[in-house]
């Protein structure tokens, strides 16, 4: 019944539109490098190249400390990332992606390096004021399952210029599931980007750092 | 007179090279994040024809300063933006020089 669910669970996250902060696609020819630090749970670290603008290339390491046990986990993937759909209204845009990868993990609850299967899914909306995205992302071996769902509205006290710096506040709310930790993790956050350069930090409901840092080239 | 004539004759010969549209102005949706616009400059500066670019998410607006007598064809243009993520909208060829439309954003050239 758990496995069932859990194969539902996967499926799920294939076709369930989600929204998303981090783009995984950053225009054609360009390349995305991202870091994470996920208040000690989840640390990510991700680079993706588009050959073309709806679709790119690339892997990431991630790893899970679980709040609940002393379980660790360490994911290395490489993953295809492709834009589904992207709506460009006169002063917003919207955008759907999924991706789907495999890579090896270890851990301190199983021996030796067990094969990954990453899918996963986000969508965003923004204007230059308002922001709200989801994303849902699945690590899934034979000897763990972990899912983390990361929602954020943001709001801009001021509409950025594209030469200008920006700024913007950020509510996040993030779930994991796979005994990662329990309840809803929350967290304010601040937000700023300019050029290619993409920073944020905040705290959480825990009193934990959660930061993030980009760069597009 | 027929000096006149012939001088008039290769004014007007001229003319077109004169008035030949010195900037690209494109008006474009979705443009509202600039970190997601880097990749407008990217492309458009790699056109043999560009002389300078620039962006106003406020005025959706990309404008491209041709170099002397080049030009970048409509479907090069909106090839471009597509690949950077946007959809063109308007394609207006003018001879307002760009650093007019730099200050009439409210840009000062980097």
């Amino acid at each position: 019944m758990i496995r069932q669910s859990r194969v539902l669970a996967g499926a799920l996250v294939l076709v369930i539109p989600a929204f998303a902060f981090a783009k995984p696609i950053a225009f054609a020819d360009g390349t995305t490098a991202m870091l994470e630090y996920g208040a000690g749970t989840m640390t990510e670290a991700q680079i993706f190249y588009a050959p073309e603008y709806n679709y790119s290339v690339g892997g990431g390491h991630v790893e899970f400390d679980s709040a609940i046990t002393s379980e660790t986990v360490r994911i290395t993937y490489a993953r295809l990332n492709y834009l589904v759909e992207r709506w460009n209204m006169e002063s917003a845009q919207a955008n759907l992606y999924v991706w789907g990868g495999a890579g090896g993990a270890t851990g301190n609850a199983f021996a030796g390096t067990q094969a990954v299967v990453n899918a996963g899914g986000q969508a965003d909306y923004e204007t230059r004021r308002v922001y709200a995205s989801l994303k849902t992302d699945l690590q899934r071996a034979s000897a763990f399952s972990v899912r983390v769902d990361t929602l954020q509205l943001g709001i801009a006290p001021y509409e950025h210029e594209y030469n200008r710096i920006a700024t913007w506040f950020v509510v996040q709310a993030r779930q994991y599931t796979g005994g990662i930790q329990h309840g809803v993790e929350s967290a304010l956050l601040l937000r700023f980007f300019k050029g290619g350069t993409w920073i944020e930090a905040g705290v959480t409901n825990g009193g934990k750092l959660q930061a993030m840092a980009m760069y597009n080239f | 007179m027929k000096s006149y004539k012939v001088l008039l004759v290769a004014m007007l010969s001229l003319s077109p090279v004169a008035i030949r549209a010195a900037t690209i102005e494109m008006h474009v949706n979705g443009l509202v994040c600039a970190f997601c616009a880097q990749g407008i400059e990217k492309k458009l500066r790699k056109f043999p024809a560009t002389a300078d670019v620039v962006v106003s998410l406020e005025q959706r607006l990309v404008a491209v300063a041709l170099k002397d007598g080049q030009d970048i064809p409509d479907a090069e243009l909106r090839k471009a933006l597509t690949n950077a993520g946007y959809t063109v909208a308007t394609i207006e060829r003018n001879d307002t020089p760009i650093a007019a439309i730099r200050s009439r954003v409210g840009q000062v050239k980097p």
